[in-house]
């Protein structure tokens, strides 16, 4: 019977060397392909079992924290977020079956502690058990971003504040949002209904009109077709336009109108106080189709805005293979109307330019990643994104938009507390075709003070409700950039 | 009263070197799980290291005491095994853990009373047939009305009170014992096949067909109750048995044929097992209902890639019944393939101890028993590893020594003893410690010294 025991030995051995070499399958072979799978829920699962960071504002309110659950939960934390919505559009939501947005998921590493420095700071936490996640400090201010979600109450549209001078964002506000707290909800069914819900409802709440949407941004774009005509050399301030109710560009017989059918004409602070559209529809053909997209593209238009949160729009000028044989559009784009779209935040952006001195700073919402000890892991360092125009062009676009300020379409509603002075511009897109009834988004973009800019601001209404039919930009949107420039300056 | 033997003596210094090394592998394992997960010592060390010690002890001494000159390493496998399966069952479930903890105790007390109780081998033999009978009622309890209860579909449960037990995992041994003690009276009987039926030669069916009964019997019983894992485990050892036992290679290849045959029966009669089926070859067909146990399983394998998540670092508690059958890619997921291995190669040198007892005697019986033994502890751990890997389709059963579960802890220490048993009875065999007589054979001899008085000091008739 021994030469049987002996071959059932090497039987059996065999066997187990078969169930060796599966273990190799699973766990060495076929290891990436499976902790990539989607429904494969053990690596987010572990970081739900993690102590995650606080996301906090500037001034030090948490927007973004992570409480322990009861024991025998099915998660040891829950993520919470204290302010609910207002700054739903920054931080995202962390949630177990949806993923995560924003902030959230940006600075996913930070929060778990799992950046290399981190890993580094927290070898001695292996043994003891500390906590190694990290927070992140935004460079949003509470007060300011209460501010704006006030003035712009529950109408569509977002605020956005940065720095000129170094792309801080200092308030972004979009209407309508989202809570955090329902969508991060850990039962499943719960979230998943509250996303449908938020998927379901009209205006994108979980979009955020400031950063991942774009919208035709009327006469605002004026002051880039400025940047540009002067820039080229093809206009400066002694520039004069023909007084005239229409014009009638190349290739076609149909004309292009002032807003309102009025007649309109003079300098180019004239023009650009009054916020005429011939004479820009005059540039940008003067300018040529060559050198106006490239001077879009110098703006950063059809470039996904350069911020650090996820899935930022890019504005555009519309599709642009044929416009050397649709001159007309190329007029009417010149004052931002047709296939121009710019995002809240790029126009900001664009204000900040001529306030910073031609240079457009790349916007950021990050001021510093902390670990848990208080030490800072990394500062946001502020860099140049694009240099439109020079210094002497920005120079001359204050002029004229202090003019608008102070005299032209803006000066219904922009001057400032304690008489500090504002450079502004409004806009008023026309989304209705002739004949249909009035519809339009309401812009406008200022800065301040306009001889040491401290605030840029771009505030957009949607033109979804009857309020804004047939007002200009300024009446509707300058009280609101108003409110927010003052608090911006006042709590700076 | 013993005798010395120096042989005896460095393997039962081996033993308790190793099986304190066991104790503090398990030790260790029990604190990083517990800093792993609550990132604190845990609050029960003390208690815990006081009973695990005293339990390895315990062991340890019964060995000592009642099988001195046993193998020295199969007593540390199973510790290792038992001591790692506790401290996962431990991190899944604290509940369990304290019910685990019981039937650890009441498993060394069973093991201990076993070597107690069977101190010559052969003597198991001769109830052979009551082991059969023994080994059947206990296969048909559960289908008694009012005790016997199923779970999960398998109806291989008993209630007795307070107490619920798997007969199954006692009627193995049972059966076991009468298959080697029938088969060394008859095997060259069965093997000589002198009964001609035209060209073939084939065994008596008086002889044949007690076996032929009682394993096709038992075989029908388990796959009626749904016991696949059991079914199977109980057809390879049969025919392992029957190839060993005669020497003929056609009983391996009438199995497999046999095998393929009602396998395809099964495949073809039952729903549940063409479901066990499918979900062997894809998984991720159904991975959220009939496949998830398993595709979460091999996520866990997966996520713990080499060197495992650490104990306490993954979630092996997305599997479910993580703690019962699926504990080892528990094991798989926190301890990495490295862990995994390890215990793999635990079985192996299991096994090989198993193998070894076999080869060293000259006994049918203890021979055959021994080759049954390890081939149940061989060929159960090798269907569930098997089956929660994907290598074979999964069928229930649990990871000797390893997994969750009262009834299997006892009955495979009982297995463990009787290894033992077989183990010391080939060293005597082999002279290689003097045979000195049981405490029951002194009692016995004694009696008879008193009753045949002046013939007492006759030394041959106590020897």
């Amino acid at each position: 019977m021994n030469r049987q025991i002996r071959q059932l030995a090497v039987g059996l051995m065999a066997c187990y060397v078969v169930l060796f070499v599966a273990l190799n399958y699973w766990q060495v072979g076929r290891q990436e392909e499976l902790n990539a799978r989607f429904d494969n829920t053990r690596a987010i699962r572990r970081e739900f079992d993690q102590p995650r960071g606080d996301i906090v504002t500037v001034d030090g309110v948490v927007t973004a924290q992570s409480v322990e659950n009861p024991p025998d939960s099915t998660f040891t934390y829950q993520r919470q977020y204290p302010t609910g919505d207002l700054f739903a559009n920054v931080t995202g939501y962390y949630t177990f079956a949806f993923g995560a947005t924003g902030l959230e998921r940006t600075q996913n590493d930070v929060l778990t502690g799992n950046t290399p420095e981190q890993q580094l700071l927290n070898l001695p936490g292996i043994i003891t058990g500390a906590d190694p996640s990290g927070s992140v400090r935004m460079t949003l201010r509470s007060d300011l971003q209460q501010v704006a979600k006030d003035a712009l109450g529950e109408r569509e549209g977002s605020v956005v504040v940065i720095e000129p001078a170094t792309g801080a964002v200092r308030a972004m506000w979009s209407y309508p949002t989202f809570d955090p707290n329902l969508i991060a909800d850990p039962d499943f069914d719960t979230a998943r209904n509250y996303i449908d819900f938020y998927q379901q409802y009209p205006g994108d709440p979980l979009l955020a009109n400031a950063y991942q949407q774009r919208y035709m941004p009327g006469s605002t774009f004026k002051v880039l077709t400025t940047g540009i005509g002067l820039e080229n050399g093809v206009i400066d301030l002694a520039t004069t336009f023909p007084e005239e109710t229409e014009f009638v560009p190349p290739q076609t017989t149909d004309p292009i109108e002032n807003f309102g059918g009025t007649s309109c004409g003079g300098d180019l602070t004239e023009v650009f106080t009054r916020s005429c559209n011939i004479p820009f529809a005059r540039t940008a053909l003067d300018i040529g189709v060559d050198r106006m997209i490239s001077g879009v593209a110098d703006w950063g238009v059809g470039e996904p805005i350069p911020i650090d949160l996820p899935r930022p729009a890019a504005s555009t000028f519309g599709d642009t293979t044929d416009l050397a044989q649709n001159l007309p559009l190329l007029a009417i784009r010149g004052f931002g109307q047709n296939d121009d779209q710019m995002v809240p935040l790029h126009m900001a952006m664009v204000a900040a330019t001529v306030a910073n001195g031609g240079q457009m700073m790349k916007p950021y919402v990050v001021d510093q990643t902390i670990a848990h000890d208080g030490t800072v892991l990394d500062s946001t360092e502020p860099e140049v994104w694009k240099t439109p125009i020079s210094a002497q062009t920005a120079d001359t676009l204050t002029g004229l938009m202090i003019g608008v300020a102070e005299r032209g379409t803006a000066s219904c509603c922009i001057a400032l507390d304690n008489g500090i002075s504002v450079a502004a511009k409004t806009g008023t897109a026309q989304l209705n075709g002739p004949g249909e009834p009035e519809r339009s988004h309401a812009w406008i973009i200022a800065f301040a003070p306009a001889e040491n800019p401290q605030f840029a601001v771009a505030v957009m209404l949607k033109g979804t409700n009857a309020e804004i039919s047939a007002g200009t930009g300024g009446r509707l949107a300058g009280p609101i950039a108003k409110t927010v420039l003052d608090a911006a300056l006042a709590g700076g | 009263m013993a005798s010395t033997s120096p042989i005896a003596r460095v393997r039962r210094s081996t033993e308790l070197s190793l099986v304190i090394m066991a104790g503090v592998i398990t030790a260790g394992a029990y604190t990083l799980a517990s800093l792993g997960e609550f990132a604190a010592i845990p609050a029960r060390i003390v208690p815990f290291l006081a009973m695990l010690l005293g339990l390895l002890v315990l062991a340890h001494l019964a060995v000592r005491v009642f099988a001195r000159g046993a193998d020295a390493t199969m007593l540390p496998l199973a510790a290792i095994l038992h001591g790692l399966g506790y401290v996962m069952i431990t991190r899944l479930d604290d509940r369990l853990a304290g019910l685990q903890t019981t039937w650890s105790i009441l498993a060394i007390a069973a093991f201990a009373l076993t070597l107690l109780v069977v101190q010559r081998a052969p003597d198991l033999a001769r109830y052979r047939w009551t082991f059969l009978l023994v080994g059947v009622g206990l296969l048909l309890l559960p289908l008694v009305p009012g005790l016997g209860f199923g779970v999960g579909g398998a109806r291989i449960w008993v209630n007795l009170g307070p107490i619920n037990f798997q007969p199954g995992e006692f009627a193995k041994l049972a059966l076991a014992i009468f298959f080697a003690g029938y088969l060394a009276d008859n095997r060259q009987l069965i093997a000589a096949g002198t009964w001609k039926v035209g060209p073939l030669r084939l065994p008596e069916p008086r002889h044949l067909l007690p076996i032929l009964l009682a394993w096709g019997f038992t075989v029908l019983v388990m796959v009626g109750q749904r016991d696949l894992g059991s079914s199977l485990l109980f057809f390879a050892l049969f025919v392992v048995m029957m190839w060993v036992a005669t020497e003929r290679a056609s009983y391996l290849v009438i199995g497999l044929v046999m095998f393929a045959v009602a396998a395809y029966i099964a495949w073809r009669l039952f729903g549940h097992v063409q479901t066990r089926v499918s979900i062997w070859l894809d998984p991720w067909s159904d991975p959220l209902d009939s496949g998830y146990q398993i595709v979460q399983a091999l996520y866990g394998l997966s996520d713990g890639g080499i060197s495992g998540t650490g104990l306490g670092l993954g979630s092996p508690g997305q599997v479910p019944e993580a703690q019962n059958d699926f504990i080892f890619t528990s094991i798989g997921e926190e301890l990495g393939l490295l862990g995994a291995a390890a215990v793999l190669m635990a079985y192996v040198l299991m096994i090989g101890a198993g193998l070894r007892t076999a080869l060293r005697t000259d006994n049918s019986f203890e021979k055959l028993l021994a080759v049954g033994l390890t081939t149940i502890i061989g060929v159960q751990a090798f269907i569930i590893v098997g089956g929660v890997i994907k290598v074979v389709p999964l069928t229930g059963i649990t990871l000797p020594f390893v997994s969750y579960g009262g009834s299997s802890l006892l009955s495979n220490y009982v297995l463990l003893a009787l290894l033992i048993r077989l183990s010391d009875s080939g060293a005597r065999r082999l002279h290689e410690l003097p045979d000195d007589p049981t405490p029951g054979e002194r009692w016995a001899a004694y009696r008879l010294r008193r009753r045949t008085g002046a013939l007492a000091d006759e030394p041959e008739l106590v020897a």
